[in-house]
């Protein structure tokens, strides 16, 4: 009875703290940003990117519950919103074992949360201002290690649907919290050496080739859409 | 949960065929009902289909909850056999790290009312969803044959 005891108290103790009625956003850029591009998951051009950070700013973040879904085929959701604070400027490579990084957790009403907005925006202060989005590295090529700071200072406007993985999210209810997560696809930035080269994500993406002498360069986010919930797509507009 | 496929029908056979022998050996029973079907094709915008791409299916009464999942075959086909439950069904196609979520509303006659999917528009590309329900005759087959002798102990 006292080992009992003691072993519900030591769950209350590491249990999260995500209460019934809420519902946590998380961003991650999946293992690409924490383990970096490693073979076979090199760049489309070949090389082996090492993130040290990965700084992005978000704001206008709101949850919403669509009915009938929101299918990501413009930029307006309709439905009851759950707006969350903001901006939020995290650290992507900085991300719990499942590479993901908390941006928030709001006390949220039940049902099903199956639509997400969001925007990339250009911080407005702290190491990142004037950027929305900067990721800094070394690259490695055929001996050759290339020191890079790669930031863009787009704004971006996201309109999601449902967020598409492994496990369905966004459900809230009285008993059990919900989740949900903004996704950035930084293969759509890089390529990846591991597809071919007919595949549509080397065909749009930059590569890191041309920031080869290393160094600071800016990039347009453009039409890359960067931008995802789990696999899960995004209407984005430029802000 | 792939039983809830297409091979969820041959199964059910299946088990009408055994069933009975365990009384009347010798005996093979096969009956079937034609069950209305939800047949869904996953595509490129391009045309090419979404060859032996993962579904996932959700019911209404808990869309949480994985209600049957299967893959596709070459064509990018797919076919299941919903539960009598009214309400929205949702179905997930995914492939290479991309993926698409088609709904349909199920009455309580069973009639397909909406289906709507979610396009793609990274890269002019677009995976989409096509969902028929067919079959809905409701008409049964009923097959019996009976090789050698009946089981005296039966």
């Amino acid at each position: 009875m006292r080992k009992t005891a003691c072993l519900a108290a030591a769950f209350c103790i590491v249990a999260p703290a995500l209460h019934a009625d809420s519902l946590t956003l998380f961003a991650t850029g999946e293992d690409l940003a924490t383990a970096g591009f490693t073979a076979p998951k090199l760049t489309r051009d070949g090389w082996a990117l090492e993130f040290s950070r990965i700084m992005v700013s978000f704001d206008q973040i709101t949850a919403w519950q669509s009915n009938p879904p929101f299918m990501a085929d413009g930029p307006e959701i309709f439905g009851e919103a759950l707006v969350f604070p903001g901006p939020v400027i995290v650290d992507l490579v900085d991300a719990d074992e499942d590479d993901r990084v908390k941006l928030a957790s709001m006390v949220a009403a039940p049902g099903h949360y199956n639509a997400l907005s969001w925007a990339l925006v250009p911080a407005a202060s702290g190491e990142i201002e004037g950027y929305s989005l900067v990721l800094e590295g070394v690259a490695r090529k055929d001996g050759q290690d290339v020191a890079f700071t790669l930031r863009s200072a787009d704004a971006m406007m996201h309109a999601c649907g449902e967020y598409m993985g492994d496990t369905r999210k966004g459900f809230v209810t009285d008993d059990s919290a919900g989740d949900l997560e903004i996704t950035l696809h930084l293969d759509h930035l890089f390529g990846r050496a591991d597809k071919g080269a007919e595949d549509e994500t080397n065909i749009a993406a930059l590569g890191f080739d041309s920031f080869a002498a290393g160094g600071v360069y800016e990039f347009s986010l453009g039409d890359l859409h960067v931008g995802h919930v789990g696999e899960g797509h995004c209407h984005v507009t430029s802000m | 949960m792939s039983l809830r496929c297409r091979s969820a029908l041959l199964l059910c056979l299946a088990l009408v065929v055994s069933a009975p022998q365990m009384a009347l050996a010798h005996a093979a029973i096969m009956e079937a009902e034609v069950a209305q079907a939800i047949r869904l094709h996953a595509f490129y915008e391009t045309g090419e289909p979404m060859s032996q791409a993962q579904v996932i299916i959700y019911a209404p009464d808990d869309p949480a909850q994985v209600w049957g999942q299967g893959i596709a075959d070459m064509d990018g086909r797919y076919e299941f056999i919903p539960d009598a439950i009214a309400g929205r069904w949702s179905v997930q196609v995914r492939q290479a790290g991309h993926g698409v979520m088609a709904h349909l509303e199920i009455g309580a006659n069973a009639p397909v009312i909406t289906v709507s999917s979610t396009p793609d528009t990274w890269a002019q590309r677009a995976l989409m969803v096509a969902l028929v329900a067919w079959g809905a005759l409701g008409t049964a087959l009923y097959a019996r044959s009976r090789k050698g002798k009946p089981d005296a102990s039966a």
